[in-house]
């Protein structure tokens, strides 16, 4: 069995680009939701969304390239152009059949096929195109990070939607953990915020309407939240066999050591804290730690009733009396709800965490509720202590669907 | 055909190839090739032909796609299906 170190990070998200400017901002307690300008909103409820405005594909693609790709794959490619620049592997490195992709994501293409269905029932009125297959496929962003970047190996897409980005951290993790892959990009991205995913989310009754600030809209485990903020983004790490990272000498910020995955098999949108506490449990097992080494839990916390009340539950389950000393944080309290790239983007925090010794806050917390009444780190990002180091994280991720993700990382040492 | 309208056809074939190639019009000679020249691949291809379609409000059978090599040749293969149809 091979130990597998993260060795690269790359980041797009509504408060920024690249792993600097996103953890600034995350341990500032710095809120990326804003009002929707990029269509019109005034059928809707909600008008607030995670948009990545930071993120200028001109400075990554050509107008051919963009003209080819979903802004998914553009915010996929980009990332995994960051993280494998940032891990410093050369083409040569990753040019090869060792080398695989392990992609998350929801909603896949999703603009290009509205556009697509956009002409197609306006009569002949809007633009067609005789590539909308191959830019919407759920598939594209994995296959067009291959193409780019030649890695040859395993590539595959998962969607289990809101915990894709983290399943496909899990897997990737297993390939190469044992044997199937030396280097793998995984992670996860997801362009939802269109017109036609936020009215059928709107039809749902779980986006928070607390249009006003947008910025004070997303409340995980807080009394009065009302649902969570749509987003957008992507979350890609550079995972490898620790004995290639070592061999070349890379910069490790940590290393995965465990992931658990199950199924509520109980209701296609009600979470089930029996699917969620078992896929930690499977996790915990799977790196072979106990409960009482779990330092901190970077919380699926979409800031939905259910959701946050499940969660809650879930982690009392396995950690009993210990689970209201465990510091607890939601980021999709400043980022969001990005689908497919949100449980990568929390892989990436929780990581950062026990690189940097800082744990980010969850901000707009205003209300206890009794059915929420641990640790979640509400007063500011708070730093470690050093007699009691934050070496051993879990990140949850609980999908539509009953999908469970639960991954472990801990600070690397040799 | 008047000699305008044939004029008319070469600068709307053009405007296609320039909007979905993003190249230069200058750089669009009767013998200029799409592929070899301009760098495209058979998925601009569809594409040019779909914009063709709806422009001329033609039918481009599958068949005449891959004979669409040159600037010249789209130009020649629009006034010919223009006249079938």
């Amino acid at each position: 069995m091979r130990r597998v170190v993260v060795t690269g990070i790359g980041l797009i998200t509504p408060l920024g680009c690249g792993r600097e400017a996103v953890w600034s901002a995350l341990t500032a307690g710095r809120s990326g939701i804003v009002r929707i300008e990029e269509f019109d909103t005034s059928g809707l409820r909600t008008n607030i969304a995670g948009v990545c405005r930071d993120f200028r594909p001109l400075d990554f693609f050509d107008d051919r390239e963009m003209a080819r790709l979903d802004r998914v794959s553009q915010m996929a490619i980009a990332a995994t152009g960051m993280a494998t620049g940032e891990a410093g592997l050369t083409n040569g490195q990753l040019d090869s059949y060792d080398v695989g992709v392990m992609l998350g994501t929801g909603f896949g293409g999703q603009s290009s096929i509205e556009e697509y269905c956009g002409a197609f029932f306006s009569n002949g009125r809007g633009r067609r195109s005789a590539i909308a297959i191959p830019k919407s496929m759920y598939n594209a962003s994995s296959s067009n990070i291959a193409i780019r970047f030649k890695t040859r190996g395993p590539n595959l897409t998962v969607t289990t939607a809101c915990s894709s980005g983290a399943n496909a951290i899990g897997q990737a993790f297993h390939l190469i953990r044992y044997g199937h892959a030396d280097r793998m990009i995984a992670g996860g991205a997801d362009a939802p915020v269109t017109p036609v995913v936020m009215d059928a989310w709107k039809d749902m009754r779980v986006l928070s309407t607390k249009n006003d600030p947008p910025e004070r809209a997303c409340k995980p485990f807080s009394a009065n939240r009302d649902g969570f903020v749509l987003s957008e983004g992507a979350g890609i790490v550079v995972l490898e066999a620790l004995e290639l990272a070592v061999a070349r000498g890379a910069r490790i910020y940590g290393e995965i050591i465990g992931y658990g995955s199950t199924a509520d098999a109980a209701h296609i949108t009600f979470p089930d804290p029996d699917g969620e506490s078992n896929a930690i449990l499977r996790a915990l097992k799977d790196a072979n730690v106990a409960p009482a080494e779990i330092d901190h839990i970077n919380a699926h916390g979409t800031a939905t009733k259910l959701n946050d009340q499940s969660e809650t539950e879930a982690i009392k389950r396995v950690f009993g009396d210990r689970a209201r000393e465990i510091p607890i944080n939601s980021i999709k309290s400043m980022i969001g709800h990005s689908m497919g790239a949100a449980g990568a983007i929390e892989l990436i925090a929780a990581t950062l965490a026990i690189d940097n010794q800082v744990l980010p806050p969850t901000i707009n917390y205003e209300e206890a509720d009794p059915q929420c009444d641990l640790d979640y780190i509400t007063e500011g990002a708070r730093q470690v202590s050093g007699s009691n180091p934050l070496r051993t994280a879990i990140s949850n991720s609980f999908g539509f669907g009953g999908n469970n993700a639960v991954l472990v990382v801990r600070a690397f040492q040799g | 055909m008047t000699r305008q309208a044939v004029e008319t056809i070469e600068d709307a074939v053009k405007d296609i190839i320039v909007a979905e190639l993003r190249v230069d019009r200058d750089q669009l000679e009767p013998a200029t090739h799409l592929m070899k020249d301009l760098g495209a691949d058979s998925l601009d291809a569809l594409n040019i032909a779909l914009r063709l379609e709806e422009a001329f409000k033609i039918k481009i059978p599958d068949d005449a796609i891959p004979k669409f090599l040159t600037v010249g040749d789209i130009i020649k293969g629009v006034n010919e299906h223009r006249a079938m149809q």
